[in-house]
């Protein structure tokens, strides 16, 4: 599991062979449109919902508004707390993904180009963070930050994820730094430049696609992760939005119109992210699966 | 070596003194540098955050202990067997192993069958793909509040469905027969798009050829995709199963907004039971044997899976 | 600019031995081809010269220094690769600045030499573009232009025609040569085509098995072969073997064919010998040999022949001004001087030619 596989282009049409008769179109729309309405309608309904009022989510579950309840939104739009929640996902996962994209491309080119005494252990001790999850040492995990005076902080939260990420970042940092062509380094000792140099001039303006691939699984992991969050920060001015739902629902725990505004709202982000880098998304998310 | 060799070797004895003098690295300048620099952040961090957690979730699992102080209370292997004697536990290593049944029997083939359709070349196909994957990017948590009120038997979409035919709406979280499989409908909701792309690439890869070929050999359509396609995706297969267990060991974020594992302990996993269990109640100790547990399954499963089925891949 | 010299070089990767006992020295401003089949070892040899490759044992002379411990930037050494190795994601002309950066040149100084590099290549209007921009002729150049930038001491080919297409090949060829005739600096270029490493070089070292089989200028190593290696790999078409014994101061092969030949040392009956015979030193007519032919591969100028003789396919080169169709037969006869014989065990000509 080790080789590198180009990355999925899931944005380019099929665009070789004949085009499909009628009767296998109708079947594949047909199936097709039904799976997207499964797909989206919790997803519609959630939105809209957030428009209605209590009563009209049970008297009008499948309808559009009969009156538009703007102020549903408006409200959490004008409110701190949301904006709070967006602020510290952000600075968590931008944190995160410059710790993780720092550390792993600088372990990832050494274990790529440098023969040292035990690189090869070092690795696969690396890669043993492939196999579990945080969760499974979440305990001594808390304890851990606790002892280091980390608790309820950014911190707290952001160096166990790097810690976890670094496996899978690291294998993929090095399995791109070993595809570059050798005699690009060949040519650039021969120029005089040393690992430094090379790392820095050449190797990295080089790559931009894997950085991005890292970053994307790095930031998107941060952004949704909440497990961390919820053992490591207590205050809830530190919450990321993931905790801040949580929160949220259980104030307002049967105003489902204002829960649905917020869910909506918290979406929203990954939702207009995702279709303007549709592209970049898909290849960093799926990068990580083929390894 | 050549027998038409016009020049005579040195004997040993002479070359091996020099030989173990210049026997040595190829010299690049910032060797040293680039060791003292670039490796120990990574090494550090990696080291003081994941194996030494591990390392002592193993040592504390062996003790009864709140957190605080010392861990003193040698109490054996007493944790073990109080996990294993658990029937919420129990109950959680029965759903995971249910995650990754309908992961492999419901999940896999239906990620296989739209994917094979999102790469006829039909107008759309493009959005199809996109809007499939899109459960996928977002949070656990906020796909589990969705699908949370989707559920909700007074306000959701099925009360919905339910009165607009005139019957009683289910509470089906709130029901121990009925929340475990709505909470796998959520799963597949949420995950089938990953598998699907897997399945995409893995089509993608394939040399179109080798299906002409297939072609003007006069296979129909269905014998094309059982005796070419689907041989050919053998890796993704087990790639896509690899993930679907995975997954299913980790779960625990979407859980939470749904049922927190409830209703008593129908729809825990190894995850949420040892967050209930360990994490709330701050017992380290038994929290940590749950971690044991999971870890000495995730490695066999991963080892185990990778020695079996992927070693040609 | 200085003359190289290369003594006892030995490369071996724990117990296998890659290259053995290299003394090999170029005089200054020397234009050397190091030529063999895959495998041979010449690229790492030239490798172990450019600081690439540590060398297990002997030393390496630049100049008067050994060089064995220094950094390639230290031994003055400019390389052209098979890939050309640009790096991607900088202009021409940075291309050629990175060395000189590195050495801290002051800006004026590599802008002086950059362009002096590229007017003397042709590159003056690409210096702006990405690798990426240009036709591999172009590639080609800049990497010679990185090299002659600056100004070493040597200079190391390796293969760097061989990713271009037969046509460009030509044309690189002669640019080379122009170039090495401009600059005049010590070259070292490894290739596997014999024909490109006789055209280019004052001096030809053959290779085979990590062993040097002969040196010489390319006509010493075409009429005067050391061994059936340099005999079968330099010429092409590739010199005709026949298996024989010698006989009354003659080799004859199983079949009967007969080849008087002038021995330098040891003809004694009854030793096995190869006899080889390259297809444009047979002559038509005459009492040597008869034989049917078997294929017919006209070219123009020179029509390719292959007879049978004796059971043995044999080829021969013929003027195309004559008709030939198979199945005719055809007597062709071997010079004398033109004879060459080797001891079938070492390999080593025994014939004076």
């Amino acid at each position: 599991m080790t080789e590198t596989t180009a990355p999925i282009d899931a944005a380019t049409a099929p665009t070789s062979g004949r085009s499909e008769r009628l009767p296998t179109r109708i079947y594949l729309y047909v199936s097709l449109i039904l799976v997207t309405a499964l797909v989206i309608i919790p997803l519609v309904m959630t939105a809209l919902g957030g428009f209605k009022t209590l009563g009209e989510l049970r008297g009008n579950p499948f309808g559009l508004p009969t009156e538009w309840q703007w102020s549903n939104y408006g409200n959490i739009l004008f409110s701190q707390r949301y904006w709070l929640q967006m602020g510290n996902s952000l600075l968590i996962a931008a944190l995160t993904v410059f710790l993780t994209l720092a550390f792993s491309a600088m372990a990832a080119f050494t274990f790529a180009h440098v023969k040292f005494f035990g690189s090869g252990f070092l690795l696969n001790y690396f890669l043993i963070g492939l196999m579990f999850p945080a969760a499974t040492a979440i305990l001594p995990l808390f304890i851990r930050i606790r002892d280091l005076g980390l608790l309820d902080t950014y911190w707290g939260v952001v160096l166990p994820q790097v810690a976890f990420g670094l496996g899978m970042s690291i294998l993929l940092f090095r399995n791109f730094f070993r595809n570059l062509p050798s005699e690009l380094f060949d040519a650039a000792f021969v120029d005089g430049a040393g690992y430094l140099r090379f790392f820095w001039s050449i190797t990295l303006p080089l790559s931009r696609p894997i950085i991005a691939t890292v970053g994307i699984i790095s930031f998107v992991g941060s952004w949704n992760s909440y497990i961390l969050p919820l053992i490591m920060l207590n205050s809830e001015s530190k919450y990321p939005w993931p905790l801040g739902i949580m929160v949220y629902r259980g104030e307002f725990s049967t105003d489902w119109q204002l829960i649905l505004a917020f869910i909506t709202l918290t979406i929203l982000p990954t939702v207009v992210v995702f279709f303007a880098a549709q592209k970049h998304i898909i290849a960093g998310l799926t990068a990580g699966a083929v390894k | 070596m050549s027998q038409t060799s016009s020049v005579a070797a040195s004997p040993p004895s002479m070359r091996a003194p020099s030989v173990a003098r210049r026997n040595r690295k190829r010299q690049v300048r910032g060797t040293l540098p680039v060791l003292v620099l670039f490796l120990p952040p990574a090494l550090l961090l990696f080291t003081v955050f994941v194996i030494l957690p591990m390392g002592e979730a193993a040592w504390y699992s062996f003790y009864n202990w709140n957190g605080y102080g010392l861990p003193t209370q040698w109490i054996g292997t007493k944790n073990y067997e109080l996990i294993f004697n658990n029937a919420a536990f129990r109950q959680a290593l029965i759903n995971n192993g249910l995650i990754i049944i309908v992961s492999i029997l419901v999940q896999i083939p239906l990620a296989l069958w739209l994917a094979t359709m999102v790469t006829h070349k039909i107008k759309g196909a493009v959005l199809f793909r996109l809007l499939f994957f899109l459960p996928y990017v977002l949070a656990d948590v906020a796909a589990g509040m969705i699908w949370r009120f989707v559920y909700d038997g007074q306000f959701g979409l099925v009360a919905g469905i339910f009165n607009t035919l005139g019957m009683e709406a289910p509470f089906w979280l709130a029901d121990k027969q009925a929340a475990m499989p709505a909470l796998l409908g959520v799963i597949v909701w949420k995950y089938f798009g990953f598998h699907m792309m897997l399945f995409v690439a893995g089509l993608q890869s394939i040399d179109k050829s080798v299906l002409e070929a297939a072609d003007i050999d006069g296979a129909t359509g269905w014998q094309k995709f059982f005796r070419v396609t689907l041989p050919l995706l053998g890796s993704t297969v087990r790639l896509s199963v690899f993930f679907g267990v995975v997954g299913s060991l980790q779960l625990f974020d979407m859980i939470m907004p749904l049922t927190g594992g409830g209703p008593s302990n129908a729809t825990q996993t190894m995850v949420t039971f040892l967050y209930s269990f360990g994490v709330m109640r701050m017992q380290v100790g038994f929290g940590s044997a749950v971690g044991v547990v999971l870890f000495i399954i995730c490695v066999t499963l991963a080892f185990g899976y990778k020695r079996i089925f992927m070693k040609n891949d | 600019m200085a003359g190289l010299e290369l003594k006892n070089i030995a490369k071996s990767y724990g117990a296998v031995s890659v290259i053995e006992n290299i003394n090999l020295s170029v005089a200054d401003g020397e234009f050397v081809a190091l030529v063999g089949p895959s495998g041979c070892g010449k690229s790492t040899i030239l490798r172990m010269v450019a600081g690439l490759e540590d060398i297990t044992d002997g030393e390496i002379v630049i100049g008067e220094r050994i060089v064995n411990d220094l950094t390639p930037r230290e031994r003055n050494i400019a390389m052209v690769f098979q890939s050309y190795a640009l790096y991607p994601h900088m202009t021409v002309y940075k291309n050629m600045a990175f060395n000189l950066e590195l050495s801290g040149k002051s800006k004026a100084e590599i802008d002086q030499r950059v362009h002096q590099a590229a007017r003397m290549l042709e590159l003056e209007p690409l210096l702006e573009r990405k690798p990426s921009q240009l036709s591999g002729g172009q590639r080609q150049r800049v990497a010679m232009g990185r090299a002659v930038v600056r100004d070493p001491a040597v200079f190391l080919f390796d293969e760097p025609l061989s990713n271009l297409d037969a046509k460009l090949r030509v044309q690189m060829r002669g640019e080379i040569k122009a170039l090495h005739k401009k600059v005049g600096v010590t070259s070292i270029y490894v290739t596997h085509d014999q024909v490109e490493a006789m055209t280019l070089s004052d001096r030809v070292v053959v290779l085979n098995h990590g062993v040097i089989q002969q040196e010489g200028s390319p006509m010493e190593l075409y009429r005067r072969p050391a061994n059936l290696f340099v005999a079968g790999f330099i010429g092409s078409p590739a010199m005709n073997f026949f298996d024989a014994v010698i006989e009354g101061g003659e080799a004859r092969t199983a079949e009967g064919l007969r080849f008087p030949f002038t021995a330098s040392d040891g003809a004694q009956d009854g030793r096995k010998v190869v006899v080889g015979i390259r297809p444009e030193h047979f002559q038509a007519g005459g009492t040597g040999h008869s034989g049917a032919v078997t294929f017919v591969e006209p070219t123009g100028g020179q029509t390719f022949v292959t007879l049978d003789l004796g059971g043995h396919p044999t080829m021969v080169l013929v003027s195309g001004e004559e008709d030939i169709d198979t199945g005719a037969t055809l007597s062709v006869s071997a010079p004398l001087g033109r004879t060459y014989v080797f001891d079938a065990q070492t390999g080593r000509r025994i014939s004076q030619n």
